[in-house]
């Protein structure tokens, strides 16, 4: 290999590393401060497509598959967990009506502090202008309109 | 070649950590909104990019730079908006938007089979999941724990960390000429253009990835297939299980409330 396109290659695996070190921060940091179970989920995922980032420049450098079948791994290891994690969020939401991680605080060691609510305003955001959309067809029988409707996302 | 010439490579490193990290504790949800707090969250966000994109090195080309730069882009800001979105459902779809610029910074290291499953695996089925869950189980409205975060200075400090002394080891790694050189190349493949193009940049790039994939690797993709339905029967059993421990449980609450 010619010591240029030598330099080239290091410069995109120093590239894409910090590219895959910043994904995996990012995902760090919100797994360790959100508290909807869902969204540490994504964060969870917002890590491994950091490591996928890194495995991958690495491939790419050294001019062999392992990085990418190893990525292909993560993939499917990623699927596996989202489908059984998913199933252990929905079981908690059943329990306790809420995807709150603080909901599961009786779980904690004796020696931690009890997370605390502080007093939260009722609701700054304001509501969205969604479009209204001129109805089509007859609604099916039973249907409870309102019910079915979502005022924030 | 920095634009200053006073300020080191390892002091724009710095303040750009510093800066990530101001900016994600500024923008992270704390209870109410703040709009001052969040347009000097995405000033300061905005300074630790560009102080990151400083002390990224010159790639080969042009083009390939301004690709490179593009989507990595809009995989990083796509990523920090998915943890400081105060709604999920919007946090998904940041995710979704990530995950494209995963998969263009995929496509540009030449991994042609895994940006394409990346979108069609990630963005297709995972976090459709992922949204099904949501909508099942998100109540209409902001919920108060998501208008909340746990700890948002010390998690911001402690990723700013992390990805400061990462970046700062892989400087270094990158600097050292010696660490990471390309392995010796097999002997068929030294011929005049193949050994500038390497085995994951040839034209059958995906067939040569598949053979690797079911020859060298054949137990370990039987192991994976065993592991899907694994956490598929696990999954139902979950689930199914799940629902009599639940009537066990109002049994008991009843009983209890009873008594």
């Amino acid at each position: 290999m010619n010591p240029l396109l030598a330099a080239a290659s290091t410069a995109l695996l120093h590239n894409a590393l910090i590219v895959g070190a910043m994904l995996f921060a990012l995902g760090l940091v919100g797994i360790l401060t959100r508290r909807n179970l869902i969204v540490m989920f994504l964060c969870a995922e917002l890590m491994l497509q950091g490591i996928s980032v890194s495995l991958v420049a690495w491939s790419r450098h050294h001019g062999d598959f392992g990085g990418q079948v190893l990525v292909i791994f993560v993939l499917t290891v990623a699927a596996c967990e989202a489908a059984v994690a998913l199933v252990f969020v929905l079981q908690a939401f059943a329990r306790t009506g809420r995807l709150d991680a603080a909901a599961w605080q009786g779980l904690r060691e004796a020696t931690l502090a009890r997370t605390v609510d502080h007093a939260l305003p009722a609701s700054d955001a304001s509501p969205p202008q969604w479009p209204r959309l001129s109805t089509a067809g007859v609604l099916p029988p039973g249907a409870d309109h309102d019910s079915l409707e979502r005022e924030h996302v | 070649m920095t634009p200053l010439p006073s300020l080191s490579p390892g002091m724009i490193l710095a303040g750009a950590v510093t800066a990530a990290a101001a900016s994600l504790w500024l923008l992270l949800p704390r209870g109410s909104e703040n709009r001052i707090a969040r347009r000097a969250g995405l000033v300061l966000g905005a300074a630790a990019l560009a102080g990151f994109i400083v002390t990224g090195r010159r790639l080969g080309g042009l083009g390939e730079e301004a690709v490179f730069l593009v989507v990595s882009l809009v995989a990083v800001i796509s990523g920090a908006a998915t943890i400081v979105t105060r709604s999920p459902v919007y946090s998904a779809i940041w995710f979704a938007l990530s995950l494209a610029g995963v998969a263009g910074v995929l496509l540009v290291l030449g991994a042609q089979f895994l940006g394409v499953a990346t979108i069609v695996v990630y963005a297709g089925a995972i976090l459709v999941m992922f949204l099904f869950v949501l909508m099942l189980a998100q109540p209409s409205g902001l919920a108060p724990y998501d208008r909340v975060s746990n700890e948002p200075l010390l998690s911001a400090v402690a990723g700013a960390v992390l990805l400061g002394l990462l970046s700062l080891s892989i400087g270094r790694l990158a600097a050292d000429p010696t660490c990471c050189a390309a392995p010796a190349r097999q002997p068929a493949a030294v011929t005049a253009d193949a050994a500038a193009t390497s085995d994951t940049l040839a034209v059958d790039q995906v067939a040569r990835l598949g053979g690797e994939l079911f020859g060298r690797h054949l137990l370990a993709v039987e192991v994976a297939g065993v592991l899907l339905l694994v956490a598929l029967i696990g999954a139902i059993a979950v689930v199914a299980r799940g629902e009599a421990a639940l009537e066990d449980d109002r049994r008991l609450a009843a009983g209890g409330a009873r008594r």
